[in-house]
Order: C-alpha cells, then structure tokens, then sequence
C-alpha cells in the first residue's frame, strides 16, 4: 500500500494505490498525518489505484474530512471504483464526501 | 360487542314501532266523534222533547175533559130545564083548574067533559086530560064517571073512559096519587089506545073537605119531543144521548126498540157490560158525574150523566173519547212531527257543528301520523279558541319539541357509539396487524415451521404472540395480559414492541425480559400484569434459550423414530411481569433436537369451559396434540378438539397458540476450510488470501469477493483488537464451510468473553462532525452478511457469520 501526497494547482492531491486494510493503515495514517495536522487548502483523494478498503481506511478518510472542515476547506473523492462506491454508500460516507 | 347489539335492538324497535301501529289502526273500526256526539245530543233531546209533549199532552187532556165536563153538563141542565118547564106547565095547567071542577062538581057532567077539553086548549103539551071520579061518586052515571078529552088530528074528542073493561080505579095513575094525597108523575108507557106514542101522565088527587079523595085530574104528556131533546144534544158526530126512568128503563135512546122495553141493568147483563151497571146505578140513584167507560156502540167513551129533578129521571150523553180528543190528538201529531223537524234540523247543525269543532283533531292526527312516520316538523293545525283544543294543541307542540329533541339526543348517542364501535374496530385491526399474520412466514427456510392463531374472545383482545429471525435465532414470544378488551390490547401493544425493540439488540430471552419487566412496571397504575414466554432459537445449533415469566409452560413434542414423547417444557417460576420492577428473572435453556416441536399456548385454551363450566384442562390438551404433523395441521386439530368440547358455549377468554416444529435441513457440506491467525492486525493479508480461496471455491463474483474480504478483515480485526489484553499472544481460529445453501465463517478465540453483536449501531447519516471514528466494522457486517451471531461456549466466543450463497442480487437490492 502506498499514498503519495502531491501538490496540484493549489490544491493537495492524495494518490492511494493497492489495499488500504487494518494492515496497512497505521502506515498510510503516518503518511497523511501532516495533511491532518495541517491543513491550508482543498484536498482531492485520488482513488484510481484504491483495491480495496476496510474501516481502518475509511476511519483514515473521516479524519481527513473533520481537520479540512475544520479549517474551512473542501474534500474530493476521485476516481472511485463502484465495488468501492458501493462501500461509501453501505456506511454513509457517500454523503460526507463530494466527488470529482 | 354489546354496544353493537344496543344498536342493533334499537333499531329493529324503531323500524318495527310505526307497522305495528299501523296494523293496529286497520283492525279498529273508527267510528266519528262528531256523529256519536251528534247522536248522543239528539237522542237527549228527543227524549226532553217527546217528554215534555207527553205531559203537555196530558194537561192538555185534562183541560180538554174539564171542559167538556162543563159543557156536557150544562147541556145536560139546559135539557133538564126544559122538561121540568113542560112538566111544571102541565102541573099548573091541572092545578089551575082544579077550583074550578070543585066549583062545578054539583053542575051538570057537560061541564067535566068542557072542563078536560079546556084543559087540552090551553096547554098544547097535553095530549089527553081525565077527570076519575071515585066509583059510584055520580050514582046516575053509574059504577064508573071519567069524562076523558084527547086529541086526534088536530082537533079534541072526548069520551067517558070508565068501561066494564077499563077498570081505572085498580090503574097505577089513580092509585098512587089517591094514596100519596099529592100530584104524581106516572112511570112512562106506551100509548096503544090513542096512536103507538110514548106517554107518562099526570094525575092529581081532589079531595074534599074532610079530605077524602073524590076524583084524580089527569094529564097526558107526549114524550115523543124527548126523542128530539135527546137528538139537539147530540153535539158530536160520535155521540148519542140516553133518558132513564126512576126504575132505569130507557125514555130515551137512539136504538128506538130499546125504549120502554128495556131496562139499562137488562141491556147491561144482555151486553155483560159492568160498567154499564154500575152507571145505570149511580144514575137511578140521582148522581150527577162523568166517567170513563167502554160503550158497546162507540167503544172508549166518556159518559156524562145527571138526574133529571121534577121526575127522578135521569139522562146520559156518552161520547167516544178518540171523537173528544180528535183536537188533542191532531194537535199531539202536529207536534210530532214538528218534533221530527226539529231533530232533523238539530241533526244537521249538531253535525257541522261538531265537525267544526273537531276538525283540528282530523288534522291533529293527520300530523301526528305524519310524526309517528318519521316527520317530527309536522305542521300542526292552528288553534283560535282557547279551550281543551288549545291546551291539546299545546301537549302535541311540547310533544313535538321534546320529541325532536330526544331524536337529536338519541342520534348524536348513536353516532357516538358508531364512533367508539369504528374506534374499537380500528383498534381490532391494529391490534391483529401487530400478530404474525403471513403463513408460512419464512417460505424459504426449510429448518423451520411455524404457525400461529388467535381467536380473541373480544373484538380487541389481550393475547399476543410474535416472531421473528435475527442472526440466524428465531426469537419468539407468547403472552397473556390481565384483563380484557381495549385495556388489555394497550398493554399487549405496549408489551409487543417492547419485546420487538429489546430483542433487537439483546439475545437472550432473561434480560430482554428484565428490561421489559422493569419498563412495564413504571407507572403501572392499573396494576396490570402480562404472563410471558419468550424464547430464543439458535436455528443452526438447535439451542433453545428461554425465560418464563408466569406464563404456561410449553409443551414439548419429541417425534423422532424411536422417541415419541410429549412433556410440559420445565419452566422456572418467575413472577409475571409488570408486578416488580427489579425482579431477577431466570434463564433456561437447553438443546432440541430436529424433529421436535414446541407448542406454546395461552390459558384460553386450557380454561376453554363447556356448557356445564367443566375445563378444558391439560390432559385434553396433551391429548390432542398430534405427532408427525406440521404446525398448522397440530394447530388446527388442537382448535377442533377445544371446539368440539366447548360445543355452543361462549369463549369466554383469547385463545391463542403457536406451533414452532424445529427442522434441521440435511445439507451436504461441499466444503470446510480453516486457518489459525495470531492476535496481530498484519496478519490481516493472511485472512485475505484465505477468504480469497474460498470465494474463488465458490465461484464468487468479484465485488460479493471485495464485501467478504471486508466482513471477514472486520470480523476478525475486532477479535484481535480486543478478544485478548493487550501485549497478550492469542490465536484466532477461522473456519470456512460451505453446502448448497450458505457459506459460513465461524470465527472463535479463548479471550475474554466479549459479543460483539451488542455494540450500538452506527448512525450513518451523521454528519462528518458527529461521527465517531470508530463502529463503523460491525455495521459493514451485517450490512454484507446475512447473519451474524455470537456465543460463549465452552470457553470460547464464537462469532458465526453467514452469507447465503444466491443473495447477490439481494445484496445489490439493499443498497
């Protein structure tokens, strides 16, 4: 699993590649704590290369949204396959996010 | 249900109320008030009339005889007076010659015969005059001296009368007089010698100076002019006159032949009339009367009679009363018939009158018949007059007034009642749409049978019964709550949802019971209680947990090849609940096996009563339950049984039963698949690789593959997390078994006993704010599992998860 955090057009973007499981989400929890900690503009999560999510991911992506909300900015979801959709809408997240 | 039959009665009443009238009104035969009355009044007055007519009638006869009496007899005087005048004439006459004969008795005899013949001159009443000298008076002449003149048409003869043959010295006329020395007044008789004439004399005796009598004067008076006297009194048609001798024979009388030849005592025995006797007494005696008297000629008559005083006479005027009351009576018809008039005339006003006067009781029953047919505005007639029609007048308007009101009363009663009978009926329905009520209910389970009934004794009755399946255990209830109608249905719907609320989150059947017991005993004023038997049926193990609070206890039926058994399922006794709120209610359990069959009931089928009171009772009940049946068919033949021992008597309580027949389908594992994880979350790919191969044995499709690595990565994630303390080592054993049906994943630790399963629900439409971070893993479970279900066996937790292996599309449903 990895997560890459690149800066695009003044915004952060977010690239999440393989499974994001109970595994590997200390890990990607690691990678994206700056981005929590501090956040100054919108972020864009770019899940195009996302396989797989469990709650340890989603817990990471609720995280995200509060510090960003918190702080007046927006969240993105892109690229999000429809088995993982399908996932967002079981727990409700489909409505926390907005989508690109 | 009484409510409903209130109504009912009350309106077969009111629809029958205005027939039965009616039929009354057709058989009576009304006859008019005015014409009784009218009838009445002319009958009354007829009666004054007619009597009033009677007596005036009588008075009016009686004047009318009186008046008549006066005038009989001063007719009677009047005729009297006139023959006295002839006979004292007469007398006179011979009186007045008597001094000359006594101067002329030495004169020649030619002065006797002048002196006779004068006699006859001077008074034309006398018809013959003698002078009777006593015999041998005139030697000369010889024995017999009587010159003797009469009249013979027209002119006066006269002859010696004294013969050999007509020895009148022997004769009455000459005797009498000689005797009594004084004028006499000989009986009548009838004349033979001068002419057939009815004749009485008068002889008068001469005497000398020593008083001796020496002749007898005579005088002959015609009494033919009697005939006509009697004749002139005849003043009605219908009347004759009658003249009676001193001895009472007739002088007189219109049947000529009677005259001289009979005697009114001869005709009155000839007749054998006593009346007629009694008056020719009263007569000859010298009375002077009327009386009423039956005439053999006139019939009815009157007879006035008086004597007659110069001759001792006596004369008669008899009169037929119909002739003297002609007038009477004329003038009694004349009133008749203006009587007649009068209450024909008085008919027919009395009539109008009346009509008149009646004619608001016509219109009066014209409205109250209009009333009586359902039209309570009928308009009444007016009323001017201020008598009983008014005071009437003013009981119909009160009647009216108060019946319009007892209507408008009696309808908002009525629509009341409808409202509480449709309330009730709603109540009903809620009530029964809160049972089970879809048979079979679970259509594709084939490890289950159910069936369930309620008869409720009530419209809304106080049983209830109810299942459902969660995580792969049937939880299920029976109950019964104190009391009847809608009260007991309150508390059966208050005690329903708790039982479907509590469940939700709590498996086992003691503490869904406390909670349950706890919030019903809050506030529970009407100190109603429920008797309950909840039941909790793990399907895939064939476990039975329950609790019993206060209720009967189940019975159990074994059906299996060898074993055939029926026994009361052994139940703790708890107190019902709703009593004590803080009650510790004990939990029971134990393992059934397929093929057995739980028969749950309420005490309606029990206390069933026949006509004489007698139970239904355990025995029967036990009795009737059939072995090898299916749950509707064990239902059905127990509700028979209870029904053919209850016969026509009323059910007195709910009868409600439930059947749950256990069935443990025969499914052949296709396969079973297992591996051993440590407590450690970077084991977790391990599990996705293993959950990977099943799916890939099952032929998953790639997204179901992605959800059950989810559920799986979840499950067993939150067992690592905190199945044992932490820096612990523990192994998680995972097992995968698969049949044609479903695929199961039973995940077990020896860690501390921990259920999962009762963790809150996530609320997943929170905003990101509110959410929790964590809880979100049970939720994806039972959101991609079809069942997830946690034990404590043997040590061990044991956490089933099920997924059906056809619910693909189910899934794609849900969402």
């Amino acid at each position: 699993m990895k997560a890459t955090i690149q800066e695009e057009n003044n915004e952060y973007v977010v690239y999440f590649e393989g499974r994001l499981d109970t595994a590997s989400a200390p890990q990607v929890q690691k990678d994206v704590q700056d981005l929590i900690d501090s956040t100054d503009r919108d972020i864009v999560l770019d899940c195009n290369q996302l396989a797989y999510i469990s709650s340890s991911g989603l817990r990471i992506f609720l995280s995200i949204l509060k510090s960003a909300k918190a702080n007046g900015h927006h969240v993105y979801i892109k690229g999000l396959s429809n088995d993982l959709r399908q996932v967002f809408a079981m727990t409700g997240f489909i409505n926390l996010f907005e989508f690109k | 249900m009484i409510i409903r039959r209130f109504v009912r009665t009350f309106a077969t009443e009111n629809n029958k109320l205005p027939f039965s009238e009616d039929m009354k009104h057709k058989s009576q035969r009304i006859t008019s008030f005015a014409a009784r009355l009218s009838l009445w009044v002319i009958l009354t007055v007829a009666v004054i009339l007619v009597a009033t007519a009677l007596i005036a009638n009588l008075f009016v006869r009686d004047g009318i005889l009186r008046e008549e009496k006066l005038r009989a007899m001063g007719a009677l005087e009047n005729a009297q007076e006139r023959i006295a005048n002839v006979f004292i004439s007469v007398e006179v006459a011979v009186q007045n010659h008597v001094n000359e004969i006594e101067n002329n008795v030495d004169a020649p005899h030619e002065e006797m015969y002048r002196i006779t013949r004068e006699m006859l001159e001077t008074n034309p009443m006398i018809v013959g005059s003698a002078i009777a000298f006593e015999p041998n008076y005139y030697p000369e002449e010889g024995r017999y001296f009587s010159p003797y003149s009469y009249r013979s048409n027209d002119s006066i003869l006269s002859k010696q009368l004294g013969t050999a043959t007509y020895d009148y010295p022997t004769m009455e006329w000459y005797q009498t007089p000689k005797e009594l020395k004084k004028g006499h007044w000989s009986e009548p008789y009838c004349d033979t010698g001068g002419g057939e004439m009815t004749m009485t004399t008068y002889s008068y005796p001469l005497t000398d100076e020593n008083g001796n009598v020496y002749a007898i004067v005579t005088a002959d008076v015609s009494l033919d002019w009697l005939s006509q006297l009697m004749d002139s009194l005849k003043y009605y048609e219908k009347s004759y006159c009658f003249m009676l001798s001193k001895n009472g024979t007739f002088l007189a009388h219109p049947i000529k032949t009677t005259v001289l030849n009979e005697t009114i005592f001869s005709a009155a025995k000839k007749l054998g009339s006593k009346d007629l006797d009694d008056i020719g007494h009263r007569m000859v005696s010298g009375d002077a009367d009327m009386m009423r008297f039956d005439s053999p000629h006139l019939g009815n008559s009157f007879i006035f009679y008086k004597p007659i005083s110069a001759t001792g006479w006596s004369m008669a005027i008899v009169c037929s009363s119909k002739e003297f009351f002609r007038n009477a009576t004329t003038a009694g018809l004349i009133v008749a018939v203006i009587i007649l008039l009068m209450l024909v005339l008085l008919a027919f006003i009395l009539r109008a009158g009346v009509r008149k006067l009646t004619m608001p009781l016509t219109h009066f029953t014209q409205a109250v018949n209009e009333v009586a047919s359902g039209n309570l505005d009928a308009q009444l007639p007016k009323i001017r007059s201020k008598d009983e029609m008014l005071r009437l007048y003013n009981s119909f308007r009160t009647m009216q007034k108060s019946l319009t009101e007892q209507m408008e009363e009696l309808k908002e009663v009525n629509e009341q009642k409808g409202r509480i009978e449709g309330e009730l009926k709603v109540a009903s329905n809620i009530q029964r749409a809160m049972l089970p009520k879809i048979y079979p209910p679970y259509p594709d389970r084939d490890d289950i049978d159910i069936y369930g009934q309620q008869t409720p004794a009530k419209a809304v009755g106080g049983d209830l019964y109810d299942f459902y399946i969660r995580d792969e255990k049937l939880f299920f209830c029976i109950g019964d709550v104190s009391g009847k109608g809608v009260p007991a249905s309150l508390v059966m719907a208050v005690a329903r949802s708790l039982f479907r609320t509590l469940s939700m989150h709590e498996p086992n059947p003691d503490h869904i019971i406390s909670q349950m017991n706890a919030r019903m005993a809050e506030d529970n004023e009407m100190n109603m209680f429920v008797t309950l038997f909840i039941g909790v049926l793990d399907l895939p193990t064939g476990r039975l947990r329950y609790c019993n609070a206060g209720h009967n206890a189940p019975i159990l039926i074994i059906d299996k090849a060898n074993v055939k058994e029926k026994d009361f399922l052994p139940c703790d006794s708890n107190l019902p609940i709703g009593i004590m709120g803080d009650w510790k209610f004990t939990l029971q359990e134990t393992n059934i096996t397929p093929g057995t069959t739980l028969f749950l009931y309420t005490d309606g089928l029990t206390e069933a009563e026949d006509m004489n009171q007698q139970l239904y009772g355990e025995e029967r009940m036990i009795n009737a339950i059939p072995f090898g049946t299916t749950s509707q068919s064990c239902i059905e033949q127990v509700t028979e049984s209870v029904h053919a021992f209850t016969g026509d008597a009323e059910q007195s309580d709910d009868l409600t039963l439930l059947t749950i027949r256990y069935i443990k389908p025969e499914n052949k594992v296709r396969f079973k698949k297992e591996i051993t994880l440590l407590n450690d979350v970077e084991q977790v790919p391990q599990l996705a690789e293993f959950v990977d191969e099943v799916c890939a044995m099952l032929n998953f499709d790639m997204p179901t593959n992605m959800q059950l690595n989810l559920a799986m990565e979840e499950a067993v994630v939150n067992v690592m997390n905190y199945a044992y303390p932490k820096g612990t080592t523990g192994n998680i054993h995972i097992e995968a078994e698969a049949n044609d049906k479903r695929l199961k994943f039973t995940i077990s630790d020896n860690g501390t006993p921990f259920d999962p399963t009762t963790r809150r629900p996530v609320d997943i439409t929170q905003a990101a704010e509110e959410r929790p971070i964590g809880g979100l893993g049970i939720h994806l479970i039972t959101q991609i599992m079809d069942s997830i279900n946690y034990e404590h066996r043997d040590n061990k937790n044991i956490l089933t998860l099920r997924k059906k292996l056809n619910t693909a599309a189910r899934q794609e449903e849900n969402k």
